[in-house]
């Protein structure tokens, strides 16, 4: 396979069946379509790539900027696409809420945007909401504007009519599969493939899957939210149903682990909601039948997502040292240390001072000639071991000596003979009077 | 009625609940005081102002919870206040004067909002503290402070338009605070200023129900601090204003089944769920929703004490990704908190007789006629759905949901006007009302009971009256009789 661009790339992505011991259908043979595996991630690139293509060179020559109102992969695609062409690209959003995603935006060089949260003191007479002044934003400014408009714009639809749907019944051997799930979103790849394999074989039963109210999937809309979509007709779906984000979590994980396709929540709530739906007919009927769903995107942006939801899953294995495996009673009867008794000890002894607070805060206000070092990677350092000598005297302190009094603790079970906890904190230190620096 | 009641049942605390079992009590207080009355209940104030300090605690955080007066004009919730370590935020000339005779002293008290001379020699003459809004305000302040041979006003600076780093975040204009990029230009203000203002510390106040652009200004204010601290400044405090947000209904899955019918009856899919086909900011655009719901998101499971809880939570970006709780705690702040809908959270009722229940010839929903004004329980002026719960006028506590058959109703109010609709939605009931039951509409004690209340066309503003719980039963007395030494078992 040899290309001139990446973007030649987009498409014929493969149709892979899922093993009958995974999804447990006796029945009905299922298969995913791999839209992860487009050039830039997603299943979007196709949409991207056919709303941009045809405006390209006039926006080359206007030096218009692309704008798109999206939380993710169409962005990603546009960002991308956008830059290949000496073009800048803007997102403007309110449900960019998974970290990596922005970040991964910004390193391609897009220009991010959310819209403000709802009002607290509502004004129930006022009628802009912010995507409508976005819109009036974007026909009355003077500049130019490539606006993709992936909600509205029949050319989404269109690249899946024109693309994934005829590859899916190119790789059924000329047949449109009984089935076909998919997750609702702009709604482009669900209609696009839909018409296609009606056109094909008008039996074709579509199940379009939506997020559940209360709960959010990347990507994926609300039963309410699809209404606001233009390329949405409920027309387009035999079946409606709902996932929760723990569902969409669950099927992401049958994939990753058990299938070795690295999908990300979409592909794991297509796979769920394809795997609950077909169950009871396969019970049903002995006709041997076949589903496909579609596996938008890939897991690895989604790693706070599951993190947030699940962080069973991110578990390590427990470490050495850690002031988590202490007693409730170590800690109390850690030796700790007033602060005018800290005061006389620090003039006499000079114990090394250690304060666990962050730079930025150490930075602003200390105890004269005491040492950062941060809580998290202190916690690192005396994993391997302490990391002073015994005969040195050591005085933590942490902002009201909760923290310190773990580590004083810790570190006298490592067998620190005179380690102490600064009570009250550097709380205590200031309301006290003692002196505090920054240098 | 098209298709299932759709009910939005008020969420009740075990206080509101009682309440408003006690049938008898009501009937007997509206009889007596007129209808409609507005009832609080001072005891929950306590509370929830427990509440808020225990996330304080949770966080080790210490510094003020400030109750922002505006939400309601309660003497009685304002001296039950008083009675605990809460600070008051007062926005006007009256209501601190209203504060400070309620028994709060000045170091319990910030000024904020726009301010007359008059509320800011008080606010100065006394030693409130005085949320400067801009540099004019702070010269204006300093002023007045020479002229008076005052001493020196603590001060915050009310700071607005915080950005994030890479990321833009839109924001709603704010008319105030000073723009965060202008903070030079104030302290230079201040240190003009030395000897008439002491800087206290850094405030902002966003109206928003997102906890990211709360974040964001919290963040921003931290680093304003650092500003102050290096150049020599020594503020304390942040304060984060108001906004936590109060949770008003019982169940969230009626709250999403109304809110998806609603799109379905904007869409013409289904009886509409308004009168003139009202679709609370939303409208149909072919097949197509278009607009945003000017509605308060009424089911909130994240709200009040919680809320800050989760803000707190938040981590820093710029400063290191620790949580915004630890960054206060490590760089030794105070954190200041101005709640004023959440404290009232479950404080207050308002109850209105029925006068008259009527049934349109065209087959529509009843007419429902009470002793009220809409301007005297804004819910909806607020954006809150929620039902009434009816109390039958023989005295058996309120109406279940046996016996008797659901009815749509429209509620409209006493003032000769189409406009003064208590409800512009139908309203769903168990069952039909009848003259001379009362509707109470619960949790209306914040910004929902008096914000709006006039004396238009000469009808009555409700009569407000403190309501205590003595064992079983409950005890009242007019709102302006309410001491915190009136209950029976505090000390005189
Ligand atoms: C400065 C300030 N603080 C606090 C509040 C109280 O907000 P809430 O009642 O939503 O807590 C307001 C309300 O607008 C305000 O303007």
């Amino acid at each position: 396979m040899r290309y001139d661009s990446i973007t030649e790339a987009i498409g014929n992505t493969p149709l892979v069946r899922i093993d009958p011991d995974v999804h447990g259908l006796r029945n009905i043979d299922l298969y995913a379509k791999l839209e992860l595996l487009n050039p830039f991630g997603s299943v979007k690139d196709r949409a991207a790539w056919n709303m941009a293509r045809p405006h390209l060179t006039e926006a080359v020559e206007h030096g218009s900027q692309v704008v798109e109102l999206s939380s993710g992969n169409t962005a990603k695609a546009l960002a991308v696409i956008a830059g290949m062409h000496g073009l800048g690209f803007k997102s403007v959003t309110n449900r960019m809420r998974v970290p990596e995603i922005k970040d991964l935006l910004l390193l391609l060089g897009a220009q991010i945007e959310e819209l403000p949260g709802q009002s607290e003191c509502l004004d129930p007479t006022a009628t802009d909401d912010p995507l409508t002044l976005f819109h009036r934003n974007l026909s009355a400014s003077g500049s130019a504007y490539l606006h993709t408009d992936q909600y509205f714009n029949p050319r989404n639809t269109e690249a899946h009519l024109t693309g994934t749907g005829p590859e899916i019944v190119k790789d059924l051997d000329g047949r449109a599969p009984d089935w076909f799930v998919a997750c609702v979103g702009t709604a482009g790849s669900s209609t696009g493939v839909a018409r296609f394999l009606r056109e094909t074989d008008p039996d074709v039963r579509v199940l379009g899957l939506v997020a559940a109210k209360s709960d959010f999937i990347p990507g994926i809309r609300t039963i309410d939210e699809v209404q606001e979509v233009g390329l949405f007709d409920p027309d387009t779906y035999d079946t409606m149903e709902s996932v929760s984000a723990d569902d969409a979590i669950e099927g992401m994980l049958a994939l990753n682990r058990r299938c070795g396709i690295l999908a990300g929540p979409t592909g794991g709530a297509a796979y769920f909601g394809a795997v609950r739906h077909l169950r009871q007919l396969d019970a049903e009927s002995a006709e041997r039948q076949v589903a496909v769903f579609i596996v938008c995107d890939r897991v690895e942006s989604y790693l706070s997502y599951v993190r947030k939801r699940r962080p069973d899953l991110l578990g390590r294995p427990p470490r050495k040292n850690s002031p988590a495996d202490l007693s409730d009673a170590e800690i109390r009867t850690a030796p700790a240390i007033g602060v005018g008794d800290a005061q006389a000890w620090i003039a006499t002894d000079r114990p090394l001072l250690v304060d666990l607070r962050s730079p930025y805060a150490y930075a602003a206000l200390h105890i004269d000639g005491s040492v950062n070092i941060v809580d998290e990677l202190f916690a690192e350092l005396v994993q391997g071991g302490l990391p002073f000598s015994r005969r040195q005297p050591v005085l933590l302190a942490c902002p009201v000596g909760e923290q310190s009094a773990r580590y004083a603790a810790l570190l006298t079970r490592m067998g620190h003979p005179d380690v102490r906890s600064l009570a009250g904190g550097i709380i205590a230190w200031r309301d006290a009077g003692a002196p505090l620096v920054r240098d | 009625m098209g298709g299932e009641p759709l009910y939005l049942e008020p969420r009740l605390g075990p206080r509101l609940r009682s309440l408003l079992e006690s049938a008898e009590l009501l009937h007997m207080l509206t009889d007596a005081l007129g209808s409609p009355l507005n009832l609080v209940v001072p005891d929950q104030i306590a509370e929830n102002l427990e509440r808020f300090r225990s996330v304080y605690r949770e966080h080790h955080l210490s510094g003020q919870i400030f109750y922002a007066h505006k939400a309601n004009r309660s003497s009685a919730l304002l001296r039950r206040l008083a009675a605990t370590d809460a600070g008051v935020d007062v926005a006007s000339l009256g209501e601190l004067q209203h504060a400070l005779g309620a028994g709060f002293t000045p170091d319990r008290i910030t000024a904020t909002g726009p301010k007359n001379p008059e509320f800011l020699w008080l606010a100065a003459r006394t030693g409130v503290t005085v949320s400067v809004d801009s540099a004019s305000e702070l010269d204006q302040l300093a002023a007045l402070v020479r002229a008076h041979k005052l001493s020196p006003v603590r001060v915050l600076l009310r700071l607005s338009g915080f950005e994030t780093s890479g990321v833009k975040v839109l924001s709603r204009p704010s008319r105030f605070g000073t723009p965060v990029g202008e903070l030079n230009l104030l302290l230079k203000a201040v240190e003009r200023h030395a000897g008439a203002v002491d800087l206290a510390g850094v405030a902002y106040h966003l109206d928003t129900t997102s906890v990211a652009e709360k974040a964001t200004a919290l963040e921003g204010c931290l680093e304003a601090l650092e500003v102050c601290r290096s150049r020599g400044l020594r503020p304390r405090a942040v304060d984060i204003g108001g906004g936590f947000g109060v949770n008003y209904l019982a169940h969230g899955e009626q709250w999403e089944r109304y809110t998806t019918e609603l799109t379905a009856a904007v869409l013409g899919r289904r009886p509409s769920l308004a009168r003139g086909g009202h679709g609370y900011g939303l409208r149909a655009e072919s097949g197509t929703v278009r607009g945003s719901l000017g509605l308060y998101p009424a089911h909130r499971p994240v709200a009040g004490a919680r809320y800050l809880d989760e803000l707190l939570s938040q981590p820093a970006a710029s400063l290191g990704g620790r949580p915004l709780a630890a960054l206060l705690l490590e760089h030794l702040h105070d954190l200041y908190t101005e709640p004023g809908r959440a404290l009232l959270d479950q404080c207050g009722i308002t109850v209105a007789k029925v006068l008259e229940v009527r049934s349109p010839d065209t087959g529509a929903e009843l007419l429902v006629r009470l002793a009220l004004k809409a301007d005297d329980v804004a819910l909806e002026e607020h954006g809150v759905l929620m039902d009434p719960v009816v109390i039958p006028g023989n005295g058996t506590g309120p109406r279940t949901k046996t016996g008797g058959e659901p009815v749509g109703v429209h509620l409209f109010g006493s003032l000769c006007l189409e406009t003064d609709m208590i409800t512009r939605r139908t309203v769903f009931l168990p069952r039909r009302p009848a003259p001379g039951d009362l509707m109470a509409f619960a949790n209306t004690a914040g910004y929902a009971m008096d914000f709006h209340a006039t004396r238009a066309q000469l009808q009555p503003v409700a009569h407000k009256a403190a309501v205590w719980q003595d064992g079983d039963t409950w005890r009242w007395c007019l709102d302006d009789q309410y001491w915190p030494i009136t209950p029976p078992g505090e000390p005189h």
